[in-house]
């Protein structure tokens, strides 16, 4: 699961330009919404496209793009539970 | 190399005349048809004459799960997809207060919801690309309106105002939208009209005759090229005037 929260990093300071944020985010930190780091929907559709190319995990939907997106520890779990990473 | 182009409803009529006019040599067209395989086979024939390559997609644009899969076997090919027509489309006209549900709904899935389905579906790719364009094939029913076509002029409006929207959302990646809102086309649907519609038709427009499909399909080949690199958003009416 680390290895794949540490791809997760990766991917939010390459396609999201947060670097230095990245880095010290926990797996825990809201990434959208109150006490999120203001991100917006297009930030939302980067990530999904880059989770896509990533681990080759396809996020349709609205409702579970909310679900998945929530955090580092979240999007891993659904990683991990569609046997991908 | 050349691009990738789909074009839904590709086997005949304005979707024919679209394939041909972007089929250059080193292309690879995707003809999209829903029943016609012998049409759409001869416009395949027809784009490798013209040194293009191509292939036959057989699937219905109101199904999500066809397009995703049609989408899926043009892009296995070269990995991409630069160019989408959404030419599918078609007309059940009637007065409103004599239409059935079916009509209304029929005539919106394939004209909106189907421009829905397959931008839904190419846009992920084409963000993916930082790259493409789409053109759609609207209507001048979707701007003025016409008796008989409350269903078709609803959906080709919605259509005019999805393609202002989706080109805003998806600029920020390279990728243009835009549509064609064409008025009469000589072709099936004005053959099938009666005479005195068509005359009467034909009389409010100021070059008093109608367009080839060809006419259309070289806005589309414009839209679709480098020339309208600073165009989006746009509803170019070909319409002699109307």
């Amino acid at each position: 699961m680390s290895d794949i929260a540490e791809r997760i990093r990766g991917l939010l300071a390459t396609r999201l330009k947060l670097v230095k944020t990245a880095e010290e985010l926990s797996d825990e930190a809201p990434l959208f919404g109150p006490g999120g780091l203001g991100l917006d929907s297009i930030d939302a559709l980067e990530l999904v496209l880059g989770l896509e190319k990533e681990f080759g995990v396809v996020i349709e939907d609205r409702a579970t793009a909310v679900q998945v997106l929530a955090s580092i520890r979240t999007i891993a779990e659904f990683v991990e539970s569609r046997g991908k990473g | 190399m050349g691009r990738v182009v789909l074009v839904t409803g590709g086997g005949r009529g304005i979707g024919r005349s679209i394939a041909l006019a972007l089929a250059d040599p080193g292309d690879f067209v995707g003809i999209n048809y829903r029943r016609d395989e012998e049409a759409a086979s001869g416009v395949l024939a027809e784009v490798r004459g013209r040194g293009a390559d191509g292939m036959l997609l057989q699937a219905d644009v109101t199904d999500l799960g066809q397009v995703r899969s049609m989408v899926k076997a043009l892009v296995s090919h070269r990995d991409r997809i630069d160019v989408l027509i959404n030419n599918a489309g078609g007309t059940r006209d009637g007065l409103l207060a004599m239409m059935d549900s079916a009509d209304w709904d029929a005539v919106l899935d394939v004209n909106l919801k189907g421009v829905f389905h397959c931008c839904k579906v190419v846009s992920r790719q084409m963000i993916t690309q930082r790259s493409g364009v789409i053109v759609n094939v609207s209507s001048l029913s979707g701007i003025t309106g016409l008796p008989g076509q409350t269903n078709y002029a609803a959906a080709k409006g919605g259509v005019n105002a999805f393609t202002r929207s989706l080109a805003q959302e998806v600029a920020r990646y390279g990728i243009r939208v835009n549509a064609v809102a064409p008025g009469l086309v000589e072709g099936e649907t004005t053959a099938r009209m009666p005479a005195a519609q068509r005359e009467h038709l034909l009389s409010i427009v100021p070059m008093g005759r109608m367009a080839t499909a060809e006419e259309v399909a070289a806005v589309v080949r414009f839209l679709a090229s480098e020339a309208a690199s600073y165009i989006i958003g746009q509803v170019i009416q070909v319409t002699g005037g109307v």
